[in-house]
């Protein structure tokens, strides 16, 4: 599982993305481009800046869910574990948002 | 038909555990609570009035409806203001540690005006709630959760109106399955493969 953003305090006018958004974010980025996503395309796709993006793909990498190929040019792609996350993740969300709940 | 009510609604609980594992949302864990609130008032009402069927008693029988009514009436009351909370806490968008309930007296009593004009209350605030959003999302999920809330709202109304006219208590079984069957229509669309 992917921890989500826990113990953040939450502006109430503020709208900003939990980290579990983030990785998703990040996710969907990868699986639209046919699983083989460059950087410079996730970090547009995702709204990041590059540091940002760089301690993502690394906590992603970290958790299992994504993957690093490529020789000279990064590639990032989803692992099964990502896919099945992502399958998982797009039930939940269409769940609660049928009841109007945002995640 | 309290049974397959019961039954959905806890496949509804269920489905809205999974999500809170997942993303850790509180208003998914509130969906939760709230459906496993009604499934088991649902239970209770449906096993009591069964025993007070089977055993044909009369003078312990309306004791024993009026439990499983009471027990019911508290869940769905619970349930429902927890739903409210929910999209109340969503609007905000803040954090809170704890919801408040409201403490009620334990007394037995049977269906009454009072108490289904309270659930109709509830029911309308989140059947307005989901038309709204439904209003934005315009997609069949937010059209079936619409419709489910709406049917509910309608089969309290006609326990409202049971409770003068009798002969209305087949419709709201009826409206209330409805309800029920709409939410299954939703959790099964949900879970289609893609």
């Amino acid at each position: 599982m992917i921890p989500g953003a826990q113990g953040q305090a939450v502006k109430p006018t503020a709208k900003y993305r939990s980290q579990l958004r983030i990785y998703v974010d990040v996710m969907y980025v990868i699986q639209r481009e046919s699983n083989q996503a460059k950087p410079t395309r996730i970090l547009y796709g995702a709204n990041l800046s590059h540091d940002r993006l760089i301690k993502y793909l690394e906590e992603l990498k970290t958790l299992g869910v994504i993957q690093e190929t490529g020789t000279d040019d990064k590639v990032y792609s989803l692992t099964q574990k990502g896919i099945e996350f992502l399958n998982n993740f797009r039930r939940v969300e269409s769940f609660a948002s049928a009841f109007g709940f945002k995640i | 038909m309290e049974f397959i009510a019961f039954v959905i609604a806890m496949a509804v609980a269920y489905q809205a555990l999974k999500g809170y594992k997942l993303s850790k949302e509180k208003t998914l864990l509130y969906l939760n609570l709230s459906f496993v609130l009604i499934g088991a008032g649902l239970l209770i009402d449906g096993l009591s009035s069964l025993i007070v069927l089977l055993a044909r008693l009369r003078g312990g029988s309306l004791y024993l409806f009026g439990v499983g009514y009471s027990i019911n009436f508290l869940a769905q009351l619970v349930a429902y203001g927890l739903l409210v909370y929910a999209y109340v806490h969503q609007a905000r968008n803040v954090t809170t540690s704890t919801a408040v309930l409201a403490a009620v007296p334990i007394l037995f009593f049977e269906r009454n005006a009072v108490t289904e004009l309270i659930l109709i209350f509830l029911l309308v605030y989140i059947a307005t709630q989901t038309a709204i959003n439904y209003s934005i999302n315009k997609n069949t999920n937010s059209m079936l959760v619409f419709g489910a809330f709406a049917s509910l709202s309608v089969a309290h109304v006609f326990f409202l109106i049971f409770t003068v006219a009798p002969i209305f208590f087949p419709f709201a079984q009826i409206a209330q399955l409805f309800g029920f069957l709409l939410l299954l229509a939703m959790l099964l669309r949900v879970n289609q493969p893609a």
